[in-house]
């Protein structure tokens, strides 16, 4: 059965290459915009140190890899499974979802496969370039174990970030349109792009526990930086990270199974 | 001037009435835009707090939070994107009829514009601004601002709108050229936070980089007014950057008017 799949995947993936092929000017415009936004957060950063030399005790290298890395996996979860934000906004309302429903295969696995968001990679190379900067310039090591790690807190990363997505876009079964829910979720993601400590202590917990997003970026971060976190410091940050993706993942997949149950199509 | 007002006064209360139609999801996305204003506050308190100096960049703490949050209700009655609607109609081919109808097309975007910006101030920006002039008095111990910044703030936020507005109109026209707008959008975005003061004031770029600002239209559609606000302008430098604002207001309109003679010559459009 996985062969069947992965063959199809492959399949779907690349007629999707054509689609982007046809249009070049558009890929690089979109890659360019994300391209820009994060580096001018970059800039932002850099006029600060300007002007101070530790924000609360890290210095510029240490806040560009937790930085960066925040940007890996989102945008992976992005380059992959951006169609879910269309179950949000459109599909339910527009009875879409009806076509798949159709077809002898798993639903959210053909939802997913139908759309690469090429103008993720923006993000990705972003994320990459400053995560290598940060590391030549000395605030991490690099062994063995750290580079598996590293791979594995962004493969649970990117099982939080879609996980999270998926739980909100399902919500569209019940409520028809949950894209400001989907938006609201995301943006949390925002606050994980600096150090926890900075907020007051109720947004924190929000951002740990309730939408965990600091477990995607500042937490697993910190821990390659070897800086003491509020959940201490060492590789467990990774299990909890694992443990915390696979929860959700459990739970936001059921959610949708169980949308998938209460749908009904739209119009004739 | 009141036959303008009788055709293009439509314009703005149906925006006006559309805006007002979506009530859920519109308080849902003030939070969310009031999320980046948190984050950014509660990163510059870690940043004042990480030095001994009281002023960073000309700004002291307490008129730092001034900043972060009347750039907030600046940009959301000023940064209303009339390009993504030039994208909407040109994608459509509704554009076509917008050149046979008797007006303007330029002038009914911005009295859009204007129904939007109406509501926007309406509800949340007057909110957060009261908020922000409660916070400022009780937990800050200031002084409320004075009446005569009040009144150039409005007059320069004013400036400040339509400045953005027919700039925005410009770069609407790259929709003539191609259906994909979004990155351009983006790029944009990120461009008009940066250069416009919204990420950071303008104050701590090197000094170099801030003479190239003065002769870019784009601190005049954020930056301007909020330092106007915080009373950062007195005299002869007040009547100068307002009177600058009234030279781009000139130039965009004049600028926008060409683009559009131009475009709409080579248009072509399919059916309908």
């Amino acid at each position: 059965m996985i062969k069947r799949y992965s063959r199809l995947y492959k399949v779907l993936i690349s007629q999707f290459f054509k689609v982007i092929m046809q249009s070049k000017v558009d890929f690089l415009m979109g890659l360019l915009g994300f391209f820009l936004t994060q580096i001018l957060g970059i800039v932002f950063l850099y006029l600060i140190f300007d002007k101070i030399e530790l924000l609360n005790g890290w210095s510029f290298e240490q806040l560009i890899f937790i930085y960066g890395f925040a940007q890996i996996p989102r945008g992976i979860d992005h380059l992959l499974t951006d169609n879910i934000w269309l179950v949000a906004w459109r599909w339910v309302i527009s009875g879409d979802i009806d076509r798949y429903m159709l077809r002898p295969m798993n639903i959210l696995f053909q939802i997913i496969s139908e759309k690469l968001q090429p103008d993720a990679l923006g993000e990705i190379l972003i994320g990459c370039i400053l995560v290598a900067k940060s590391i030549s310039a000395g605030v991490s090591h690099i062994t063995i174990t750290n580079v598996i790690l590293f791979f594995l807190s962004i493969i649970a990363g990117t099982i939080i970030y879609t996980s999270i997505k998926l739980f909100f876009a399902s919500l569209a079964f019940w409520v028809k349109i949950s894209g400001p829910f989907v938006q609201f979720a995301y943006q949390m993601a925002d606050f994980a792009k600096y150090p926890t400590e900075i907020y007051t202590k109720s947004i924190g917990f929000i951002i740990t526990w309730v939408i965990p997003f600091a477990f995607v970026a500042y937490l697993p971060a910190s821990y390659f930086l070897g800086v003491e976190n509020s959940l201490g410091i060492g590789a467990y940050i990774i299990g909890v990270e694992w443990i915390i993706a696979i929860i959700l993942g459990i739970i936001s997949y059921n959610m949708f199974q169980k949308g998938l149950t209460v749908y009904e199509s739209a119009g004739n | 001037m009141n036959k303008t007002l009788k055709i293009y006064k439509p314009f703005a209360m149906n925006e006006l009435k559309r805006q007002m139609a979506y009530k859920a999801s519109f308080y849902l996305f003030l939070v969310i835009s009031l999320f980046s204003s948190f984050i950014s506050y509660f990163l510059w308190m870690a940043i004042y707090g990480s030095t001994d100096a009281n002023t960073l960049g000309g700004l002291s703490q307490n008129e730092m939070v001034i900043y972060i949050f009347m750039v907030y209700v600046t940009s959301s009655i000023v940064t209303i994107s009339i390009s993504e609607w030039v994208s909407e109609d040109v994608v459509k081919g509704s554009v076509a009829m917008n050149l046979i109808k008797p007006i303007d097309y330029r002038m009914s975007l911005i009295s859009r514009a204007i129904g939007t910006m109406i509501y926007q101030f309406m509800v949340p920006s007057i909110l957060v601004w009261i908020g922000l002039e409660v916070y400022k008095v009780t937990v800050l111990g200031m002084d409320l601002t004075h009446l005569s910044n009040i009144i150039l703030y409005l007059l320069s936020s004013v400036m400040s709108f339509l400045i953005f507005v027919l700039f925005d109109f410009c770069f609407g026209m790259i929709a003539f050229f191609t259906t994909y707008i979004f990155g351009m959008l983006m790029v944009k975005d990120a461009l008009i936070s940066f250069l416009a003061g919204q990420l950071i004031p303008l104050s701590f770029f090197p000094e170099g980089i801030q003479r190239i600002f003065d002769f870019l239209p784009f601190s005049s559609m954020i930056y301007t007014p909020v330092m106007i606000y915080l009373g950062k302008y007195q005299g002869s430098e007040l009547i100068f950057v307002l009177s600058r604002q009234v030279v781009w207001v000139i130039l965009l309109y004049i600028l926008g008017d060409l683009i559009w003679r131009k475009v709409t010559k080579r248009l072509v459009v399919l059916g309908g």
